[in-house]
This record gives structure tokens, sequence and C-alpha cells, in this order.
């Protein structure tokens, strides 16, 4: 049995789920379950948000000890499924070490959805949003122009490689600008409110928050607490944008001062 | 109504490429997403808000079980999709837009009204992942191998 190989593998499958969006203990899982094939007496992980470790250890060999440091992470909950169905290969029996590592580097590789179809996905996100909570469809069609531009932005930030919580703001900010300006613009009877709802759909911080709770349930407290702490902040960087946008309009008007 | 619920499937749906969930999950995801929400709109004239989305995450997280054993995919996968028209983004703004009137009566109430929201989601998952559990792997050697020291 080559370890060291395996003992790459299961790193590289935790890196990947968890970057991904896979919760916490599922990571943990997948680790002990790929360390448990080589029959070693010492198996450990520890798992957060933010960081792996795991330890391999036997009477034969010495011991391995890994950290490895997670900063950027991700939504793609497809590279997820890919690595679940691989490892459970693997642990099945169906795959050999060495064609479960190969088939694992190429997760990376997989082609994800074109810049076209998220493009239209952010836009209809918003639209649909909008008519889910009772607009209407005047509503939704302004709301799909929003979601679009939100689309833009998404991509350039993502280009540049900027900060996340700084996108929710400029996205918060983007999307009340442009919802106000939209229903000054058009002289139809459109409500503001359900647009910016509609609209912030996307930017909600629905993945960290669930996560969260679940990682809470399971007894990962560590990484319960710093999602919920990451939803938090989400929630509150979309708060600005809007917020911000929503004070210098009612300021425009003459409105009540905070 | 029907318009609201055929909206949650399709918002879902594309909710679910934007999370790059594979092609052969797309559908499933949607569904969550739909039956979640009609559920939550079955119950709201019945109901208070807070249960209404109780029952709605309820019907999600027990679906999305359903499926990933069906599909078998990870639940995160339908979970993540299904639970999204129930996040309280909604009121969260609401909460937002009072906070930028300056009506702090409002805030509190729309604050408090999120935080409930979130803690019935959060009560609805609890009560699944309690009852049903996959099989795991147990841990046998806990310290360190003695004859390594």
């Amino acid at each position: 049995m080559n370890y060291k190989l395996l003992f790459k593998f299961a790193l590289l499958a935790g890196d990947i789920m968890l970057k991904n969006g896979a919760e916490t203990y599922r990571v943990e899982d997948t680790i002990n379950r790929i360390l448990r094939t080589s029959h070693f007496r010492v198996i450990e992980s520890f798992v957060t948000p933010t960081g792996i470790m795991a330890t391999l250890d036997d009477p034969s060999i010495d011991m391995i000890t890994y950290v490895r440091r997670i900063d950027k992470r991700t939504i793609n909950l497809s590279k997820v499924e890919l690595t679940n169905d691989i490892s459970r290969q693997y642990c099945q029996g169906n795959l050999t070490i060495e064609e479960a590592y190969e088939e694992l580097l190429t997760v990376n590789k997989k082609p994800t959805y074109s810049k076209i179809t998220l493009f239209i996905a952010y836009g209809l996100v918003a639209g649909f949003f909008t008519l889910v909570f009772e607009g209407h469809y005047l509503d939704a069609i302004v709301a799909t122009v929003i979601g679009c531009s939100l689309a833009l932005i998404h991509f350039l930030f993502r280009r540049y490689e900027l900060n996340k919580f700084f996108y929710d703001i400029v996205g918060g900010s983007v999307i009340a600008l442009m919802a106000i300006l939209l229903t000054k613009v058009i002289p139809f009877g459109m409500d503001m409110n359900v647009i910016i709802i509609g609209s912030i759909m996307p930017l909600v911080p629905g993945v960290a928050f669930t996560n969260a709770i679940r990682d809470t349930i399971e007894g990962n407290l560590v990484s319960g607490v710093s999602r919920a702490v990451e939803a938090l902040i989400v929630a509150a960087s979309i708060a600005t944008g809007v917020g911000v946008m929503l004070k210098i309009y009612y300021m425009l008007q003459g409105g009540v001062g905070l | 109504m029907i318009i609201q619920v055929v909206s949650a499937f399709f918002a879902t749906y594309l909710f679910s490429i934007i999370f790059n969930i594979s092609k052969r999950q797309l559908l499933f995801c949607g569904i969550c997403g739909a039956v979640g929400w009609c559920i939550y709109l079955i119950s709201l004239p019945l109901n208070s808000v807070v249960l209404s989305t109780f029952l709605g995450a309820l019907a999600v997280r027990i679906l999305a079980q359903i499926f990933a054993v069906i599909r078998k995919t990870p639940v995160t996968v339908f979970l993540i999709a299904g639970i999204i028209p129930l996040v309280p983004g909604a009121v969260l703004y609401q909460a937002i837009y009072y906070i930028a009137q300056g009506e702090y009566d409002n805030v509190t109430l729309y604050g408090l009204q999120s935080l409930k929201l979130a803690g019935a989601i959060a009560v609805a998952m609890v009560l699944v992942s309690s009852t049903y559990r996959p099989r795991r792997i147990k841990r046998e050697n806990n310290g360190l191998c003695s004859k390594n020291k």
C-alpha cells in the first residue's frame, strides 16, 4: 500500500470539498473513510472552514501529519458531488488508489457552466424571485435587467480577484441604485421594494447559513460559529450597500434623517 | 399561487446553476424549492409566518433526504437549493429599509422576525438530522501509537 499517495488523495479530496461549499463534518467523514482503507491504527482529521489538519500513524510507518490552509472558498457543488462519488467508489473497492487519485486530479478541470448561462441564470433568478414575492410581471422584467448587471459585476470581481465582502457591498448598492433609477424612468406603477427584494436573492448568504446550522448540529462548533459569522457579515454587507443608496435617495427627496 | 409555485421552481432551478450543481440534479433541486414554497403558501393562511416557514423547511429537508438517497448525491446539494426561497431575505431587506428611513420600531420588528425565521429553519433541520442519520465510521483508536513514541 502506497500510504503517502493515500494520504495525498485524502487531503486533496478534503481540499476540493471544503473549497467548494461542503459542510465540515462531511469533509472530516470523507478524509476518515479514505484513510481507514489503510487499516492503520491512528487516523485523525480536524477540519475547520479555513484549514485541514490530518494525521496518519502506525507502528509500521513514520507518522505523517499535514496541515493545509484554505484561504479561498467558492461554491461549486458539482465538484463536491464528483469528489464524493470518487471517494465512495474508492472506499467500495471499485477503483484502485492510483486511478482514484488520477480521477480526482481531473475534477478541478471539469468544465463549469459558461458565462452566458450564468449571465442568463443571474438575471432570471432575480426575475423569478420577484414573481415569487408577489411582484407584477413588469417588476420581474426590471429585476431581470438588474440581475444581469449583477452577473457582470460578479464576472468583473472574479477576474480581478477582489474581496467577496466588497462584492456584496457593491452588488447591494448597484441593485438599489438601478431599482430606484428604473422605477423613476419607466412611467408604470412599479414597486421598488419588491424589485430590490427579488434582486438581492442571488447575494443572500443561503449556503453559509445552511452549512452553519448543519455544522453546529453535527457538533462542529468552531465551524458552525465561523460560518454563522460569515453569513452575518455577508448580510451586513448587502445591508450596507442597499441601505446607503436608499438613504441617499430619501435625503434627496427631503425625507426623514437618521 | 400557481404562478408563485412555478416561479419558485424556476428560481430554484436557475439558482442551482449559479451554485454550479451538475445538470443531472437541477430538476430535483427545482422540485425541492417548489415543494417547500408550496407548503409554505398553503399553511400561511392557517398559521403564523414562522410556523409556515418551519413546515416549508421541514418539507424541503425530508424531500432532500429522499432525493439524496435516490440520486446517490450529498444531501447538501438539494438542501442548499431548496432552502433558498425560504431564507429570510425579504424580511432582512425590510429591516434595512426602515433603518434607512429611521423608523427604529419597525427595524426591531423586522430584525427579530428574520431571527425567528432563521431559528425556524434551523429547528426544522435539527429535527430530521437527529432522527435520520446515515451510518458513520467509528473511531477506534484515539491517541497515538505507543510503539512510535
